[in-house]
């Protein structure tokens, strides 16, 4: 703010010597000018009235002629003042306008309104390099969670969508390019608080630039980046980027897995969604032949993952020579007759995945009309298309942005929730559908809070100070309801992490140890009234035996003498 | 030669000088203090102060902040002037404003000291 006074300042150097002379030639001249009072005796007007009559004449507001009628000479003067004063007065007046309009001026402004509201944030917060289509649901999803988010992205209309929509907390926002290390910085890469950045752009060349420049800047802070290209991942990784995703991967290994274990993606979603989200009803897709359309970074990645799973695919590509596709259909799978070459009436279901939201459409339709027994997936590139595809309603609709979104959502609210995900992937699907049936019994259909806590001194000092006692806290006390015991909170831990060794839904019958680390997934409600546990050791005490603690040192110590009492009677 | 300079220096010493100036005399002696030379001191002391700003610089923010302190005691001074005439004693209402402008003399002196040991240790 310092910068833009001094530059103010500057510019206005000379309308304030031109008022400042112009009202001292006027007053001094008025004051010299003789002049009669009212019983006609010679007068001069004194200093402070001519400054005073200057002053109002000088803004246009005149009063008249005061304190007495002005003499020839007197009228001659101001007649003289009005036109050097006035005409300065605009002037400066104009300059300030202008100064104040002047976009530079106003560019430093919000550039500076910005990175003070970004230096005042009190609490962890993540910096969003863009505000795209899955930066915004990912935004969106945080602040649900109550999470701060600060955003720099390069397009205003973006910057424009973001400040009409109704967020929980405010969202400091700035139009600049994030490439730039001066606006990461005005972002709070330097911010102690700061807890990661995301760089979700669909250009691969400008998440690498702010990784690199973030991991320059501050090592230890996360980044989580979008990468398309190997490499630019490669090269990501190589400057320590936490976290490199890739849509197109992720999108072929999310199909797999619904192929593969309904449960397993149903819970990955479940946990990583909007909280009070409900959940659409899945779908399973069936096993047998399948066509895949296009056979770009999508198709390849969607046929890698459907042939882990035993499932043969007819590619169809409309340029083989340009994706390297060898055994393919040549065409675009828009019209009937190449669906009909690929043998459409004997297949069981179609991937639609071109960049192109209109053929993928076509593709879908055409085929449907074909054999309407179809298992359809297609691919949606943008959202504002959500309209037409939500009127053809697939059987799964895969949105690239959605994806990237949920991967960050799992990486963002705690590491821990990532590692409890990728540990699910090895399970069965059996054992998922158990979890999910476990979950929804406690916390309902919505889709729940999920927090992580660590058990220690600083985080937990409730816990931990029983613990040194000799006590033994188990995991089902801290699902006790602080204010009655016999309730439950209505929540689940669902991951242990203990000196490295991760313990899936771990029984609560599990004594809990200094250094744990624990992942919990309940309603809002149980997640608002855990810390009054963890933190207050009266009331963990209560929790546990059901003895209220007495608050002063009087009635403790009264307490204490009688116990030994009533133990010997 | 900068003409920016002789500007600069010109109003910084005839702020100073022109202070001096009324603040010479007797101090309760009000035919020894006129008021046009208070008048000058406090215009002049004006665009001495708007010709200092936007200047980044330690040294500047120094010379600022000492106009500034001239600023607030001689147009106090002048109020004092304007407001009281007429209704106490002048000699005594003199000493006043002598004694005012007396602690301006002393902000400009210090301005003019900065300006030099500035000047001294420029060295082209």
């Amino acid at each position: 703010m310092n910068s833009i006074l001094f530059l103010i300042l500057r510019r206005l150097r000379w309308p304030l010597i031109l008022i400042i002379v112009s009202f001292a030639i006027s007053v001094i001249g008025l004051s010299l000018m003789p002049g009669l009072d009212a019983e006609g005796k010679p007068w001069h007007m004194s200093i402070f009235d001519a400054f005073y009559v200057i002053s109002y004449t000088a803004t246009t507001i005149g009063y008249g002629e005061i304190p007495y009628a002005f003499s020839r000479a007197q009228r001659l003067w101001m007649t003289f003042s009005i036109y050097l004063t006035v005409i300065t007065w605009f002037y400066a007046i104009g300059r300030i306008i202008t100064l104040l309009q002047d976009p530079g001026l106003r560019h430093a402004m919000t550039m500076e309104r910005f990175a003070s509201s970004v230096r005042a944030l009190q609490e962890p917060f993540y910096l969003l390099c863009s505000y795209g289509e899955s930066a915004s649901l990912l935004a969106k999803a945080l602040d649900e969670k109550g999470m701060r988010v600060v955003v720099i992205e390069a397009q205003q209309e973006r910057i424009n969508e973001l400040e009409l929509s109704n967020t929980r907390n405010v969202i400091p926002s700035l139009c600049a390019d994030a490439k730039l290390p001066e606006n990461l910085v005005r972002g709070g890469v330097h911010h102690p608080l700061c807890s990661g950045v995301v760089t979700l752009t669909d250009n691969d060349e400008v998440n690498l630039a702010v990784a690199v420049a973030v991991k320059l800047m501050n090592p230890d802070l996360p980044v989580l980046a979008r990468a398309e290209r190997d490499d630019i991942a490669a090269n990501m990784a190589s400057f320590g980027t936490d976290h490199i995703i890739n849509p197109y991967t992720l999108f072929g290994d999310q199909l797999a897995m619904r192929v593969h274990a309904i449960g397993t993606y149903i819970l990955h979603e479940w946990l990583t969604d909007t909280p009070g989200d409900r959940l659409p009803p899945p779908e399973y897709p069936p096993l047998g032949r399948w066509i895949v359309c296009g056979y770009g970074r999508f198709g390849k990645s969607v046929i890698q993952n459907l042939e882990r799973e035993r499932i043969t695919a007819t590619i169809i590509e409309a340029k083989p020579e340009l994706t390297g596709c060898n055994t393919c259909i040549i065409g675009s799978g828009a019209d009937a007759k190449t669906l009909l070459e690929a043998d459409i009436h004997h297949a069981v279901g179609i991937v639609a995945g071109t960049d192109n939201d209109i053929n993928n459409l076509s593709i879908v339709m055409t085929a449907f009309e074909l054999n309407p027994k179809l298992f359809v997936v297609v691919r949606k590139n943008k959202r504002h298309n959500s309209v037409l595809f939500k009127q053809f309603n697939a059987d799964i609709t895969m949105q690239p942005t959605d994806i990237i979104a949920h991967e960050c959502l799992a990486h963002m609210i705690s590491p821990l929730l990532a590692q409890f995900l990728t540990l699910t992937r090895s399970q069965s699907n059996e054992w998922s559908n158990k979890v999910i049936s476990q979950l929804v019994e406690v916390v309902g259909e919505n889709v729940p809070e999920t927090w992580a806590i660590s058990i220690d001194q600083r985080n937990t000092p409730a816990v931990s100070e029983l613990i040194s006692q000799g006590m033994t806290v188990t995991l089902e006390n801290l699902t006790r309801d602080p204010v009655n015991r016999d309730d439950r909170l209505d929540l689940v831990p669902l991951l242990l992490s203990r000196n490295n060794q991760q313990t899936l839904i771990p029984a609560l019958s599990t004594p809990l140890a200094e250094g744990d680390r624990i992942l919990f997934c309940g309603r809002p409600a149980a997640k608002s009234a855990l810390p009054s546990l963890i933190n207050n050791t009266k009331t963990l005490t209560y929790v546990i035996d059901g003895i209220e603690i007495p608050n002063s040192l009087v009635w403790r110590w009264f307490r204490n003498i009688i116990a030994p009492r009533k133990s010997i009677t | 030669m900068n003409l920016e300079k002789v500007v600069f220096g010109f109003f910084i010493v005839l702020a100073m000088t022109l202070n001096f100036g009324f603040f010479l005399g007797d101090i309760d002696n009000p035919s020894h203090h006129h008021v046009y030379e208070l008048y000058a001191a406090i215009v002049v002391s004006l665009i001495a102060t708007v010709l200092k700003f936007g200047d980044r610089t330690h040294v500047g923010a120094i010379l600022l902040s000492t106009s500034l302190a001239a600023d607030l005691q001689l147009i106090t001074a002048a109020i004092m002037w304007a407001s009281l005439t007429g209704t106490m004693n002048e000699s005594d209402l003199i000493t006043y404003i002598v004694s005012l402008s007396g602690g301006a003399l002393m902000a400009n002196f210090v301005s003019v000291i900065l300006l030099i040991s500035e000047t001294i240790s420029q060295r082209r």
